[in-house]
């Protein structure tokens, strides 16, 4: 750190600013100089394992071995040689980050101003350095290249970068001799070849080698394009080494291949890129247990401290999205909650694919020191992996293996994850600690619910921020929006790349890449790795151009469809010096038609498309005197309509590709160089939803038309034919007076009326309008279905009429519903039918009565004279007398009662006690 | 009952109030106890169902009256619920497969064979075959009929088919081959005016012929309407004067307007209000093959002569293309928009004409 500090001689705000940054890179300079002190104190006193076995177990000393063993020694060899060079720009920056500090140290040296600290987003990617085109000094014993005479030992570093040792017959080999020696000497006759002859063999092999590889080298350092730039060997060499290894290096994508390994070397956005860093850090109080630097004065200082710097920054950004980075600010200087964790628990990073999110994640967290645990989309992600997945990743720790980091959490793509999984997620979230501070018999409650809070950070990956799903976790979630790429810095590592991989390529026809692929880094590496597998070595715009590789598959959104549909292009005037092409809609007919059919083919939805351009074609200012365009262009539009039909019907979707053919002509008809007004198709849709209510209504009141008229009408005739008619008629001219007071003609229209509304299920029901005025509306609201905008209105009733029909209504279908149910009880309707006919109506209840009176005198005399069988002559005469006698009381008493309309009867256990038969039509 | 409409209408072949010689034919046919199945056809309006119900009555007899609705429930080999309303009595059963959308071959399927199915218990007093009636049967998909084929023979013991639909051209070849097809023509004028005639006498109206013959002319002969049309003036006017303005369907009027804003302007702005009203129509259930119907019929009254072939030859080709594809609108715009074009170039030509 000190050694850190006193090389950079940072100014203080910059150390401010970049606190987190710093601390990062330091903690990482402070892990491995642990590791390079360790093995300071050479081979002799700490040795690794191997080194042991090595030592203790002589074995023909192959070179490998020795290599290995020389790794250390070397290394620090190296790190000396390097502080010694470390005034001449000598490093071989490789693409590949070195993660070692000793590597590291002299590229920063390299550096002294720390604008160039690849901080400030512009100077950004380190042009590499060019190296000395001679290997460094042979006094030096640690060569660049294999030496041509002689056996050496190539010695590689963890960051990949080589270096030869000449091999000299120093202590080494004599130990290696005169182990060897009694073996030899003792003619044990072990080997059938003594070991002398076996050695001269594999040194003269050996050099062979050396020398076939030298002459390939050179070769290639010839063929090699630019000759300033010397590719490093040590990447040759090492593929050399192993040809398993080369293999992989080749088949592996160039975008594994020179992805980012480190912070610096990041081409996103710095300052998301600084938001994320310094978000995770305030994980670090909680995780690591690390306090918080506390910097109280800091945020006072921001401000001045923003200006002072933004200008050396030279990025146009900064300013632009000012308000926004203070926001952003603000929200990473918030307090950390009543847990010491930060108040988003979760950051969620979202852009468009191509920009390299999951690569920040993955680095930031590597250098905050944490193991990374992702989970993607190819995971499964369905509710309970995805909950058993987070408690893994959050609340355990590996074991096994070197790294003890606390873990963090990377899932990717989650605007993919079904809204279960997500609501998991918020539930992780919002976990409380169950054993702070809630009491004993609570917790034990809750014992099964209860795990620990969530003490481990997230990171999020989406590609579209609104998903619906993820609207819970928006509100929760630090939101990072990754902003598009600079095309100067893409197309600067584009360069380096293509040098590397000996392909010629302008910074021009780089940039025009980058455009074409919307700045998406990982299309523009793939499309540069492509095109150096079919041989091209030189990259110009025109290669670029013509290729489709590079292109995504993009999705623009329709609205921009619509718009370059119905919008000719505008003639851009060519870049002098760039090398830039016209854009890819401007040229003549047939570039015009590629450029649209592409659009058409990549936006998919079909429908939306020509619904879109259906709706639009007939605003769009063209000359069209005669109607021939707009005719052809309904003609295509019945065509697709028709290809629609076939293709869904006879599921033939391989017709699907002649769809988009309908974009280009009605691009070639309707395109103006006017700025199209285009709105969204709605129509349709609309038009839909109002038949569909339409038919809705329709059917209910086709519902309930009684079955005689029911077969009569089919909802075709009564659209066609009767609605209208049928609305008229029920809407005849009424008295405004009471209907009692309806002379007997204006009765039987009434009762027309009445019939005619309750067989066709039509009915008026009160309603309030919004204006708090009361209407009565006829029910199943058939009138919208016939009413037909500017035709003269129909008719109305008056609120009064429609009111007096109603009460009649009603009154109607209650005497029906009566009737109905006389009908279903013939019994009931006897007794009606005797009712009305009979004179007297207490008559019913009289009979009732005197049944009563009888069953209960007939059941009581058997449990009288139950008693012994000679008495049962006996008690029988006696119960006829007696019955003649009682009859007389029991009747009088029954028509006394039944004089009366009200008539009691106590039921046992009942409550209805009074009762009497009411009807309808007495009410009415 | 208390439509006229409902409350005159005849039910028995003897009481039919026109084309009596196919009631007596109709008569015949069921005299005998037996007959294959039919196909009724005819424009809406017609009397067809009201002759099927009386020849249903005539073999029979009363109990055919008894109607109750049944709603059922039919589930279709994806699973898919498909809700149906029949009409039934006991010896005949009405569905209207078109109601199920393009699922109606389902319906066929399973509805039809359960019914055919089934054999009439206690044959020897009653007719041994149930009557099956499919309505709209011109609105069935071609797979449906293809289903309905077998059927119709392999059940010929248990059951007869009587279908019914506006025109023959949509039914297929091989149904209308195994069908007594009888058409039932439009009334004409003076049978229609008869009608509406002893209707208003049976109700104490004195109905001046007058107006009788308006009623029928603006109903387009459809008796349903003209009965219809005679209650609502009714209603509207009692003492009924001849002059009296009868009133017609909204739609009709409307389609007339849309019609007319084709003919006074062509413009695509006018196109995009034509649009709109076409809009209109389609969402107020008026089927696209009616409105280019009504759409041709006003159009070529109001364009000259010269133009009528060829206008008429365009509403065909663009009327197959409706039939053929989904989306209404586009191919009533597509003949909107050639229709404009013609008459356009055609009044532009005349106007030339004039002026050297």
């Amino acid at each position: 750190m000190d050694e850190y500090d006193e090389l950079f001689e940072v100014p203080d705000d910059f150390d401010d600013q970049f606190a987190d940054e710093l601390d990062a890179l330091a903690q990482m300079e402070d892990e491995s100089s642990k590791l390079g002190s360790r093995q300071k104190p050479g081979p002799g006193d700490d040795i690794s394992d191997i080194e042991h076995l090595l030592v203790d177990q002589p074995i023909t000393p192959k070179a490998k071995r020795q290599k290995q063993d020389a790794v250390r020694v070397s290394k620090r060899l190296f790190n000396s040689l390097q502080t010694q060079e470390s005034k001449a720009p000598s490093q071989s920056d490789d693409i590949t980050p070195p993660s070692s500090p000793e590597q590291y140290e002299p590229s920063r040296t390299a550096r002294s101003t720390p604008a160039v600290l690849d901080i400030s987003g512009f100077a950004t990617i380190p042009e590499t350095p060019r190296r000395p085109p001679t290997a460094a000094p042979a006094s030096l014993h640690v060569l660049r290249r294999p030496p041509l005479d002689g056996e050496y030992i190539s010695v590689t570093d963890s960051s990949g970068s080589r270096v030869y040792l000449r091999q000299k017959d120093d202590t080494g080999t004599k130990v290696v001799e005169s182990r060897m020696v009694p073996n030899s000497q003792g003619a044990l006759g072990l080997l059938a070849v003594p070991i002398s002859v076996m050695r001269e063999q594999e040194a003269e092999r050996h050099h062979h080698r050396v020398v076939e590889e030298s002459q390939r080298l050179s070769e290639l350092l010839a063929s090699s394009v630019n000759d300033v730039f010397v590719e490093p060997e040590s990447r040759e060499d090492k593929e050399n080494d192993d040809p398993e290894d080369t293999e992989g290096q080749t088949s592996r994508l160039w975008v594994d291949r020179f992805s980012p390994r480190h912070y610096t070397e990041l081409l996103s956005d710095d300052f998301t890129n600084r938001c994320l860093l310094k978000w995770l850090k305030l994980w670090d109080t909680v995780v690591f247990g690390r306090e918080r630097k506390s910097r109280p004065a800091r945020f006072d200082r921001q401000a001045p401290n923003q200006n002072s710097f933004k200008p050396n920054q030279a990025n146009p950004n900064p300013n632009r999205f000012k308000s926004k980075i203070e926001v952003t600010e603000e929200l990473l200087e918030a307090e950390l909650d009543q847990y010491k964790r930060p108040k988003y628990k979760v950051a969620l990073l979202s852009g468009p694919p191509g920009l390299g999110k999951t690569t920040l994640a993955h680095i930031i967290a590597k250098h905050a020191g944490y193991n990374v645990v992702e989970i993607n989309a190819s995971d499964d992600r369905s509710a309970e992996v995805f909950q058993k997945r987070i408690d893994t990743a959050t609340q355990m720790k590996s074991v096994l293996g070197a790294n003890e980091r606390p873990n963090c959490l990377i899932i990717d793509e989650i605007d993919g994850a079904p809204a279960a999984a997500i609501n998991i997620l918020l539930a992780t979230l919002n976990k409380k600690d169950g054993h702070g501070g809630e009491a004993g018999s609570e917790t034990a409650k809750k014992k099964k619910k209860k795990e620990s809070l969530l003490l481990r950070p997230i990171i999020c990956i989406c590609n579209d921020l609104y998903v619906p799903a993820l609207r819970p976790l928006r509100l929760q979630a630090f939101l990072l929006n990754f902003p598009q790429t600079q095309p100067s810095r893409l197309a600067q590592r584009l360069a380096e790349i293509s040098l590397r991989q000996g392909m010629k390529a302008d910074t021009g026809s780089l940039m025009s890449l980058c455009e074409k692929t919307d700045n998406d880094i990982r299309s523009c590496i793939n499309t540069l790795q492509f095109l150096h597998g079919r041989g091209h070595k030189q990259v110009d715009s025109k290669t670029i151009q013509c290729i489709s590789v590079g292109q995504k598959d993009q999705n623009k959104g329709l609205f921009h469809l619509w718009q370059e549909i119905f919008q000719l292009p505008r003639i851009k005037r060519k870049r002098i010096g760039q090398g830039f092409e016209e854009a890819p809609g401007s040229g003549g007919g047939a570039q015009r038609f590629q450029h649209i059919l592409n659009l058409a083919y990549s936006s998919g939805e079909y429908e939306k498309v020509s619904q879109g351009l259906y709706e639009n074609y007939l605003s769009m200012r063209v000359r069209d005197p005669n109607l021939q365009s707009v005719c052809e262009a309904l003609d295509w539009l019945s065509f697709s309509d028709r290809l629609n039909q076939v293709i869904l019907h006879g599921q033939n979707f391989s017709l699907m590709r002649y769809l988009p053919f309908l974009s280009v002509t009605f691009h070639f008809l309707f395109a103006h160089t006017h700025v199209p007004r285009i709105s969204y198709p709605h129509s349709q849709h609309e038009a839909a939803s109002r038949l569909v209510s339409c038919k809705n209504a329709l059917c209910t009141m086709l519902a309930d038309i009684p079955a005689c008229i029911r077969m009569r009408i089919s909802q075709l005739s009564l659209t066609l034919d009767m609605l209208t008619l049928l609305l008229d008629i029920i809407c005849p001219k009424l008295r405004p007076v009471n209907p009692q007071l309806f002379s007997s003609r204006e009765k039987e229209q009434m009762r027309e009326l009445i019939d005619t509304m309750l067989a066709y299920n039509l009915s008026y029901r009160q309603d309030r309008t919004p204006e708090g005025q009361y209407a009565y509306m006829l029910e199943p609201r058939v009138e919208e279905v016939v009413r037909y905008p500017g035709l003269p209105p129909r008719r109305q009733l008056t609120y009064q009429a429609k009111q007096t029909i109603s009460r009649e209504m009603e009154q109607e279908k209650m005497r029906r519903a009566e009737q109905l149910m006389l009908q279903r009880n013939p019994v009931v309707k006897e007794k009606e039918e005797k009712k009305i006919a009979g004179p007297k109506p207490t008559r019913n209840h009289q009979q009732r009565l005197e049944n009563i009176v009888k069953q209960t005198t007939v059941e009581t005399r058997p449990e009288v004279d139950f008693f012994g069988r000679a008495v049962a002559p006996k008690p029988q005469r006696l119960q006829t007398s007696s019955d003649t006698g009682e009859k007389c009381p029991v009747l009088s008493m029954g028509t006394a009662v039944g004089n009366s309309d009200v008539w009691f009867r106590f039921n046992e256990g009942m409550s209805n006690a009074v009762r009497r038969n009411v009807y309808i039509r007495e009410l009415l | 009952m208390s439509l006229w409409l409902d409350k005159y209408r005849p039910t028995s072949l003897g009481k039919l109030d026109y084309h009596k010689e196919q009631a007596t034919q109709l008569k015949n046919l069921v005299q005998c106890g037996d007959f294959p199945h039919l196909l009724v056809y005819g424009p809406s309006g017609a009397g067809k169902k009201t002759r099927i119900m009386c020849l249903l009555r005539e073999l029979y007899g009363a109990g055919v009256e008894k109607l109750r609705i049944e709603h059922q429930t039919i589930v279709a080999p994806s699973k898919k619920k498909i809700e149906i309303n029949t009409i039934a009595s006991n010896y005949h059963l009405e569905v209207n497969p078109s109601d199920a959308g393009n699922q109606d071959r389902v319906v066929i399927q399973e509805l039809i064979k359960t019914v055919a199915q089934s054999q009439q218990i206690q044959s020897s007093t009653q007719r041994e075959f149930k009557v099956v009636l499919l309505t709209e049967v011109d609105r069935l998909t071609k797979d449906a009929q293809h289903a309905l084929r077998r059927t119709m023979e392999k059940y010929m013991g248990t059951c007869r088919l009587i279908l019914c639909s506006t025109s023959t051209s949509k039914v297929i070849g091989p149904i209308r081959s195994r069908c007594l097809a009888i058409r039932v023509p439009l009334p004409s004028t003076e049978e229609v005016c008869n009608v509406l005639t002893s209707v208003c006498k049976k109700e104490g109206l004195l109905l001046p012929p007058e107006l009788a013959k308006q009623i029928s002319e603006k109903s387009g002969r459809n008796l349903r309407k003209a009965l219809l049309m005679c209650e609502a003036c009714r209603v509207q006017q009692y003492p009924f004067s001849a002059d009296q303005d009868v009133p017609v369907t909204d739609w009709e009027v409307y389609l007339r307007e849309t019609a007319n804003a084709i003919v006074s302007q062509q413009s695509p702005q006018r196109l995009l209000e034509v649009r709109a009203r076409l809009y209109e129509l389609l969402t107020h259930c008026i089927p696209p093959d009616v409105i280019m119907k009504g759409l041709v019929t006003e159009l070529l009254s109001n364009c000259d002569g010269q133009l009528k072939t060829e206008v008429a030859h365009m509403a065909a080709y663009y009327e197959h293309r409706l039939q053929l594809g989904s989306k209404a609108i586009y191919h009533l715009e597509a003949f909107t928009a050639k229709f404009m074009a013609i008459y356009k170039k055609f009044m532009e030509d005349g106007l030339d004409a004039m002026m050297f």
